[in-house]
């Protein structure tokens, strides 16, 4: 097997994991947001139900959500994933695999977010209320960039731990990077299995430039 | 008529009475100096003026207005009490400014968003924006800081962000005007400069409420000096009234403590 024919089809398996990670992110940035103002809300029942949700998910392990979102829905309810996502041909159990890093990452998302919106002093608040700030202009003129610059170190190692939890797809069949490197093993090729790193170790430095990028952007300010 | 009246004004947290029935009138021009010990209710009446606590009991008029009536439930919609709270500025202890602007535009962004709501935002708004600018930069030239216009709140003294905030309550020309302790959280070297800045606004038009631990200044600047103890005006009157001759045993104690530290 040479270099280049493993270095092209394990970048064909590290597609579907980057692939993941790109809609994960699309999707769990957002819904997480509404998760934290879900746990944020001042009606008990939905602060409560949402928090009970979150503790479940952050709770039990994402390998285990993955293998109930892959079962469940065909054995209870006889729902099967579609095979197509934008009319483009997929593995219907791509479906089961992003339901599952969506749910789950969103989840986590959302502590960050509540995390940072709490970190940001009552006085912050209540300068934009004196100010006669309407509670919507003080959430996106006040708050908002303070969040954001407080949440952008623990959301970099939260997005650095999806690109490495990506290749969990693999036990419900998905033929991510690591499957690829493993069906080599079967042929007594072990290499692959640890040029795998690579990928990983490339794509984790491209990100973890980017958030430096990032941080040094917003040390205009302190507070 | 009164700039200012205040009524019964009754404040409870949980169980402890805060606010036992504070009231006091205030005329246009007037600066109000309250002082009293630590927990004796001074930020709280402040914040209630400012909505930011509602009051358990008492009224608050302004100019004849009736803005806050314990007794008629007027709603309390996020729209009403922002037009109330316009008639009064805070100045916080704590300069509470926004770190993510510059001091220029801490001071004219609330200027800005409320400008949006007048009908001919959408026409002139370049305009607008830029008499908006032009004012926030006479502002902060009044509190001496015309040269830092474009600095960051984390750039500057104590002293430099709290005549900062107090530019920034002076840009929606508040009628009356509260400070809560304005130089407590400031080294004494820089307290002078903030209390000059106080000193400086004082004029027939501009109605003022300081609370202070600074009794010299608020002898100096004051027209109305009121001693609060427990919740309650324990004594009221002229500076020299309550500096000099004040009746009541426990505003003697106050400052022959005051003295002593
Ligand atoms: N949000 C709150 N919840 C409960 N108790 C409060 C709250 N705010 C103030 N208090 C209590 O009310 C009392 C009066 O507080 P306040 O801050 O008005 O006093 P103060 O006169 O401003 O004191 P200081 O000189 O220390 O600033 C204190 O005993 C304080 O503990
Ligand atoms: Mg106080």
């Amino acid at each position: 097997m040479s270099f280049q024919t493993v270095t092209r089809m394990l970048l064909g398996g590290f597609a579907e994991n980057g692939f993941i990670f790109i809609m994960t992110l699309l999707m769990a940035l957002p819904l997480g947001l509404v998760i934290t103002f879900g746990s944020m809300s001042s009606v008990r029942p939905v602060k409560w139900l949402t928090r009970t949700f979150v503790w479940i998910i952050r709770g039990t392990p994402l390998m285990l959500q993955l293998f109930v979102v892959m079962y469940v829905p065909g054995l209870l309810f006889d729902v099967q994933m579609p095979d197509h996502m934008f009319g483009i041909p997929v593995n219907p159990r791509m479906y089961s695999a992003l339901i599952a890093f969506v749910i789950n990452y969103a989840a986590y998302i959302s502590e960050i977010y509540r995390g940072g919106i709490e970190s940001i002093p009552k006085g912050q608040y209540e300068a934009g209320q004196v100010l006669g700030m309407t509670r919507g202009q003080i959430f996106f003129k006040v708050v908002l960039m303070q969040v954001v610059k407080r949440i952008i170190p623990p959301m970099g190692n939260e997005i650095i731990t999806l690109v490495k939890d990506t290749s969990l797809a693999r036990v419900i069949a998905v033929q991510e990077i690591l499957w690829i490197a493993e069906e080599f093993t079967a042929k007594g090729i072990i290499w692959p299995l640890f040029y795998t790193g690579v990928y990983f170790l490339v794509f984790c430095g491209i990100l973890t430039l980017l958030f430096g990028y990032i941080e040094k952007k917003l040390n205009y300010y302190r507070g | 008529m009164a700039i200012l009246e205040v009524r019964n004004l009754k404040k409870n947290f949980g169980d402890t009475q805060v606010l036992k029935g504070v009231g006091f009138t205030l005329e246009k021009g007037e600066v109000l100096a309250v002082i009293g010990s630590s927990g004796s209710g001074k930020t709280t009446l402040l914040r209630c003026l400012n909505f930011l606590e509602t009051p358990d009991c008492g009224e608050i008029i302004v100019n004849g207005e009736t803005l806050f009536n314990s007794d008629s439930r007027s709603s309390k919609s996020d729209v009403e009490i922002r037009k109330k709270r316009l008639h009064f500025g805070l100045v916080f202890q704590s300069f509470n400014l926004f770190p993510q602007y510059t001091l220029l535009k801490n001071v004219s962004l609330a200027v800005e968003l409320l400008a949006r709501e007048r009908g001919d935002y959408k026409q002139n708004k370049s305009e607008i924006l830029r008499e908006i600018g032009a004012s926030a930069r006479e502002i902060l030239e009044r509190v001496g800081l015309s040269d830092k216009l474009d600095a960051y709140p984390f750039q500057l003294s104590g002293g430099q962000q709290q005549r900062v905030a107090i530019a920034r309550a002076l840009a929606l020309k508040p009628e009356i005007l509260c400070f809560d302790e304005p130089t407590s959280a400031l080294d004494p070297e820089l307290t002078g400069e903030v209390l000059k800045v106080i000193r400086g606004l004082k004029s027939s038009e501009r109605t003022m409420i300081v609370v202070t631990h600074e009794m010299e200044f608020a002898r100096n600047v004051a027209d109305k000096v009121i001693f609060m103890a427990d919740g309650l005006i324990e004594e009221e009157g002229t500076a020299e009234e309550v500096f000099d001759r004040p009746k009541s045993q426990r505003t003697k104690a106050f400052f022959t403590n005051y003295k002593k530290s």
